[in-house]
């Protein structure tokens, strides 16, 4: 039972941001093309019901606006999960892997040892550059906490910054798929560098070179008076030391966004992980390729290791997105009852309001089932359009930013900046939702509708 | 006094028997009032709990102390008793009222096929601190903390004797009794046998929560050390998390704060001080913009759409009773009475089914659901709490007014002649 409802969410998170366009898009036209045909096959002729809208146009509009809300609410919190979603998709590339210690799951608890890195880059299968090289990035991961500034009186705050320590940051660069900004460069073989001195003459300081994710060049950027993002030659305070940016780093909407990059050396002696490393992460030829490294390191008989595709590590990376997705859909079904509830109450009044007529079209010899059409369409008349005015409200949040957490399980975890995304599923599950809710929410009413005898309704 | 009494009764009178009328109508509107007020209810409780987590308590002023700059914090165990004591030194130094240091031990009891389902956390602490330094367990009275000291004694004398929460219990199908097998995933190597002793009383938040005799883990690495040859496990130096101080007052804890943080006992790695409700802030630092919408966007947006609810039935009903409303005028009713009128239909409606749903919600959800399942950071669960009634009540009442204050004001300036106009 269990299995089959996490076997059910994983389908549903499928159809919601990644695979279902064409599903959606079906079941959305066979709903649309239901109301179609009840248009074609009901007879009463839609202008009546039309009119009927626009006389009680008050509580048209009430009802439309109940919906517009429900489905605008639920398309930015959806954005939300999507681009939770999609940063752990980008994060990752399929012909990587990633290497933790055994029994690691997240970088921040992974300690691999210096002597096995280089045994590990022979192995086969591993991608070499044109000079021979393993393309192979060996790095130390550490969550640093950052005193935030605040004015005088303000609680004191803080920030989880995600510092990521590399032997060669071109060749992480590459590994990674990830690109400098045009006008910054890696940072220097060493690492650091002499603060310019002051004009006094007082004595200068050493600063860690790094690299910044363009996310978290924002965020830091708000901490400094004029608010601006930070920019190459900027510097910033991390742990006990100032930062000097040397270069940002391309935008890919993945986890690296908010990350700093420096030197393995300068991070490890920081942070007191110096003689050890989080993870290794190789490059294959390709997706099979790296399944087949995985499964061989699997076995690796020197070191206990725990290695993984890279996708497979961030998709895992993706489980506070389920958690904020189920969340979501309590609220989301919550609210639409509350909705239909609404509805209902409009119909039922509509309908009350309009027993003489219905009286009428049956003496004129429209069928109980007509009736019921008639007033289950002017139901989906007002959802449909509630409903598109509330993804056209929604939509308005694609591309916001927001702060959140990705992570695989209690512990560990990434802070980072993601940018919310309205995709066509998430449009088209807003629709689909609004129709429900006016059907559910029409058919009880027109179904009284159509229970009433000709005579007794003109009396 | 006696006359406003009796007018009061005959207009709740009326008000009474005017939702009474259409009961479809009145119970539809509350249905919808009820399960929006649901998701407002759930909301604010978990808004409330993390408010409330990261607001300082002047009457239990705890602090923390980790390590400095990284997460997770890993200090080394040496420093356990001296910050337990806040690094007190010289004759007239601050000692702190009450103290404890947690380690952390994460395991798997299947390490072929390790799952979430089937890995646990553990605290390790001393088992005479879990009554009187953990969050909720230092609130118990009476036979829960009774239940909960008995299995403190337990765990004392049996070392490896551990507390799990009846939440992971299910999920690991263990029972009080029996005995696990745990590998470990945070320190290679230390892998432990424990044996269940009991849970946390029901009603807290920590049937997520898993507790251990720190003495036990520590054993466990002087175990390894023997097994290899005297050489210490990798992680030996870094198995303290955090220690818990608690103190009188904020400026105690600016005492003590000086004093560990001047110490040059904790220079590698470096340690950092904080009241508990600042350590808190900074966890959830992270996910501020998701509380800012919970806080700014989805309840403000809940509220609309239940006072369009309300606002729709109300203005359904106006329109309805147009002709009865002009008669209430003939028979003398001023338009301040109708206005009256309209708006307790639509406050009784709202307020019973505000009541009601919160009631309800605080019940069922703590009492049968066993909290909300929504882990945020360290919060696996949050409870609706007591005050929810309260929220019920008012935003019922308030929303339901805000709704109906339109159509009654239309049914305020109903015309007698139009409407007679009409008829005639």
């Amino acid at each position: 039972m269990a299995n089959a409802f996490a076997r059910g969410f994983d389908r549903l998170v499928q159809i919601l941001f990644f695979s279902g366009r064409t599903e959606l898009a079906m079941v959305l036209a066979a709903a649309l093309g239901f109301i179609v045909i009840l248009l074609f096959v009901g007879k009463v002729p839609v202008s009546y019901n039309v009119r009927n809208l626009m006389v009680r146009w008050k509580t048209t509009v009430m009802t439309g606006l109940a919906f517009t809300l429900v489905v605008s609410l639920m398309t930015v919190m959806l954005a939300f999960v999507n681009g939770m979603y999609q940063l752990t998709e980008k994060s990752g590339q399929p012909g990587n892997v990633i290497v933790l210690a055994d029994g690691a799951t997240d970088e921040s608890f992974s300690t691999l040892s210096f002597v096995d890195s280089s045994d590990i880059e022979q192995q086969p299968g591993v991608l070499r550059n044109e000079s021979g090289a393993a393309l192979c990035s060996k790095e130390v991961y550490v969550i640093v906490n950052q005193e935030v500034g605040v004015a005088a009186g303000e609680k004191p705050r803080r920030r989880f910054v995600q510092v990521r320590g590399v032997e060669d940051p071109s060749m992480a660069g590459m590994v990674h798929g990830l690109k400098l900004r045009t006008g910054g460069e890696w940072f220097s073989a060493g690492g650091v560098e002499e603060a310019a001195a002051a004009d006094d003459g007082s004595s200068s300081n050493v600063l860690i070179q790094a690299i910044v994710g363009n996310g978290l060049a924002a965020e830091l950027g708000n901490d400094r008076p004029e608010r601006k993002p930070l920019q190459v030659g900027d510097t910033f305070s991390l742990g006990a030391r100032t930062w000097k940016v040397t270069g940002i780093l391309d935008s890919t909407g993945s986890t690296f966004d908010s990350e700093v990059w420096a030197k393995r050396s300068r991070v490890g002696e920081e942070f007191g992980k110096q003689n050890t490393y989080s993870s290794y992460l190789i490059r294959t030829e390709g997706p099979k390729a790296a399944r087949a490294l995985t499964k061989d390191l699997q076995n690796y008989k020197k070191a206990a290791l725990n290695p993984q595709v890279e996708t497979d590590y961030f998709s895992a990376q993706a489980e506070t997105g389920k958690q904020f997705l189920v969340a979501i859909i309590v609220v989301a079904i919550v609210m639409a009852v509350g909705g239909v509830f609404g509805v209902m109450n409009t119909m039922f009044a509509a309908i009350s309001q309009r027993t003489k007529d219905i009286g009428v079209l049956r003496i004129l010899g429209y069928a109980r089932w007509q009736i019921l059409v008639s007033f289950l369409l002017e139901s989906l008349v007002i959802a449909l359009i509630g409903g598109l005015a509330g993804c056209a409200l929604g939509f308005l949040a694609d591309g916001w930013t927001a702060r959140s957490v990705v992570s695989s399980g209690p512990g560990g975890g990434k802070s980072v900046v993601l940018q919310m995304v309205v995709s066509p599923e998430i449009l088209m599950t807003g629709t689909l939702l609004s129709l429900g809710m006016g059907a559910l929410g029409g058919f009880v009413p027109a179904l009284s509708a159509m229970r009433f005898r000709a005579l007794e309704s003109l009396r | 006094m006696l006359e406003i009494l009796t007018t009061l009764a005959k207009y709740g009178l009326i008000i009474f028997k005017n939702v009474r009328r259409n009961l479809l109508r009145t119970v539809l509107t509350s249905l919808g009032t009820m399960v929006l007020v649901l998701v407002i209810t759930l909301i604010w409780s978990v808004l409330h709990f993390l408010d409330n987590a990261m607001a300082e308590k002047a009457n239990n002023f705890k602090v923390i102390v980790t390590e400095r700059w990284q997460i997770p914090s890993r200090m080394p165990f040496a420093y356990a008793d001296s910050l337990s004591d806040a690094a007190a030194r010289e004759p007239g130094d601050l000692h702190p009222r009450d103290a404890c240091t947690w380690q952390f031990y994460g395991g798997t009891i299947d390490p072929k096929n390790r799952t979430r389902e089937n890995s646990l956390f553990f605290i390790c602490l001393q088992p005479d601190k879990i009554p009187t330094m953990v969050d909720e367990l230092e609130d118990l009275k009476g036979a829960r903390m009774e239940q909960l000291q008995q299995i403190v004694r337990k765990i004392e004398e049996q070392r490896n004797g551990v507390m799990v929460g009846s939440g992971i219990l299910k999920r690991l199908g263990k029972k009080v009794g029996e005995r696990m097998k745990i590998t470990s995933f945070n320190y290679k190597d230390i892998d432990l046998e424990v044996d269940i002793v009991g849970s946390p009383p029901e009603g807290t938040r920590h049937d997520m929560s898993c507790f251990m005799n720190r003495d036990y883990l520590n054993m466990a690495f002087e175990d390894y050390k023997a097994r290899n040859k005297g050489k210490s496990h990798p992680l030996a130096d870094k198995t303290l998390g955090l220690v818990w101080l608690r103190v009188d007052s904020r400026a105690d804890f600016e005492r003590v704060a000086a004093q560990i943080m001047s110490s040059p006992e904790y220079a590698n790695p470096a340690v950092k001080c904080e009241s508990a409700s600042s350590a808190i802030s900074a966890f959830l630092e992270s996910m501020q913009d998701i509380f800012w919408g919970m806080r700014w966007l989805l309840a403000p947006a809940v509220l609309v759409t239940l006072s369009l609810v309300i606002a729709n039935a109300i203005s359904i009903s106006v329109r309805e009773r147009r002709m009865e409303i002009a008669v209430l005028k003939v028979l003398g009713f001023r338009p301040g009475h109708v206005l009256g009128l309209i708006l307790g239909e639509a406050v009784l409606i709202g307020a019973v089914s505000g009541l009601i749903s919160a009631g309800g919600a605080h019940l069922l959800v703590n009492n049968v659901f066993g909290g909300i399942n929504f882990p945020i950071a360290f919060f696996s669960k949050f409870f609706i709490p007591v005050d929810a009634v309260w929220w019920g009540l008012s935003i019922g009442s308030l929303t339901a007014f805000a709704g109906a204050i339109i159509p009654a004001w239309s049914a305020r300036s109903v015309k007698v002649a139009d409407v007679f106009a009409k008829v005639a």
